[in-house]
């Protein structure tokens, strides 16, 4: 092919016709140089792949955009000027909320910590308990109650099961209440020989400090936590200095 | 498995709002599929980004197998999604890093896609290396006329400039790829 570029006219004419933005009568004419002309052939051909290009360009960028947003959270949305007063009295009112119940400094340096546990990898086929793996994709997927509510039923089987109390604690810990973590992850932080020893303690002592209980947080010894100590030594080292 | 009904275009017009680029078709196809194949990816080792890696790359090949007019009449883009989908995370799973783990096997019958036998993934990765030369402002212009498929005078309105700067704009960011593409074309007869 020729690598001479085209005219704008040229240009443009061929767009119009890849874009099916042509006349009929214009498009059969252009049809006809098309077949006749093998240079104007494989120029269309050229342009037709690079709007390809950008049209894939921008299907992925809706994409993307699509993908931070929450799932099944599609649909109507209200016009630019209504969403704009919205807006405005949204402010308004988070402003006097947030006056009244602004977060305490223990609700901050938990919120500055927190992050729910990612949960387990499962295969369901590789597990004897599906049910148990089928909750953990409720779990990872966000759906902390339905979680709960499958593992419920196992836990009241095997009530000291540490992988069944620690996520049944996590699910609570994820919808912001850790007074409903606090009992199951007690008695995980100081049994050694579960495997959840660590984070059981980390998230214990993260639930003390969002409920107040500064003193039950001092007492952890957290700060061994190879992976967490240096957050647990800093956090206790604010808690300390109030 | 149930799946989240969507506000948008019912099924069969997603496709053809598909091939317009319609963003509610888009989002209609996201909110109605991506969630089966989140719960897929999930349960086989996979994490949240993962599945919508997935999913989004899934998507581009409907896009452009429902663009070349390579889609059978009857498609439908549910199963067509999970399938490459699930393809392409079954790719990952099985290699090495993964390739000890255990895949939960899907009970959905195969559907065919085309997509091993006439290299769309190339012509996807082709057409994506083609796009990433573009510098920014010439994607904003261009995205807007042939994405979007906004008139001139509509995004010179949109960028405070000419009708005519735009559609000036527009032809020489379209040469500019052309020049790129020969130059690389060149290279590629050159090498021995």
């Amino acid at each position: 092919m020729s690598s001479t570029a085209p005219d704008r006219e040229t240009f443009e004419a061929i767009e119009a016709y890849v874009l099916d933005r042509m006349p009929a009568e214009e498009r059969a004419a252009f049809e006809r140089r098309l077949a006749a002309d093998p240079k104007l052939r494989a120029e269309m051909e050229l342009e037709r792949d690079q709007i390809l290009a950008v049209e894939l360009g921008g299907v992925r960028r809706v994409l993307a955009a699509l993908g931070h947003e929450e799932p099944g959270r599609g649909g109507g949305r209200a016009p630019w000027s209504l969403l704009k007063y919205a807006a405005g009295i949204a402010l308004l009112l988070a402003g006097t909320l947030w006056w009244f119940l602004r977060p305490s400094d223990n609700e901050r340096l938990f919120a500055e910590h927190f992050t729910a546990d990612p949960g387990l990898p499962v295969a369901m086929s590789a597990t004897n308990d599906p049910v148990f793996a089928d909750a953990m994709v409720s779990y990872k997927e966000g759906r902390y109650a339905k979680a709960r509510a499958q593992w419920a039923p196992l836990l009241q089987r095997e009530p000291q099961n540490d992988t069944l109390r620690y996520y049944t604690a996590s699910t609570f810990l994820a919808e912001g209440d850790p007074e409903a973590a606090i009992p199951l992850l007690e008695p995980l932080a100081t049994t050694d020989s579960t495997a959840f020893v660590h984070k059981a303690r980390w998230y214990l002592f993260l639930a003390y400090v969002r409920t107040g209980a500064v003193d039950k947080a001092m007492a952890l010894p957290v700060e061994k936590d190879p992976v967490r100590g240096e957050r647990a030594r800093s956090i206790k080292q604010r808690l300390g200095a109030r | 498995m149930p799946t989240t009904r969507p506000s948008g275009p019912a099924t069969g017009d997603r496709l053809a709002g598909l091939r317009r680029n319609d963003p509610a078709s888009l989002r209609a196809l996201y909110t109605t599929h991506f969630p089966t194949v989140r719960h897929f990816v999930l349960a086989n080792h996979g994490t949240a980004n993962d599945a919508s890696d997935v999913f989004q790359e899934a998507v581009t090949v409907l896009w452009l197998r429902a663009r070349e007019g390579s889609l059978a009449p009857d498609t439908d883009p549910g199963a067509f999604l999970f399938s490459i989908a699930r393809n392409k995370w079954l790719d990952v799973v099985r290699s090495a890093a993964h390739r000890r783990m255990t895949i939960v096997h899907d009970q959905r019958p195969a559907v065919a896609t085309g997509e091993a036998d006439d290299g769309i993934e190339e012509r996807l990765a082709r057409l994506r290396s083609i796009y990433d030369t573009l510098d920014d402002k010439c994607r904003t212009v261009l995205d807007r006329f042939y994405f979007e498929r906004k008139d001139l005078a509509t995004i010179a309105r949109e960028l405070g400039v000419e009708e005519d700067s735009i559609r000036t704009i527009k032809y020489r960011c379209m040469m500019k790829l052309r020049a790129y593409r020969d130059a690389l074309r060149g290279e590629k007869d050159l090498r021995p």
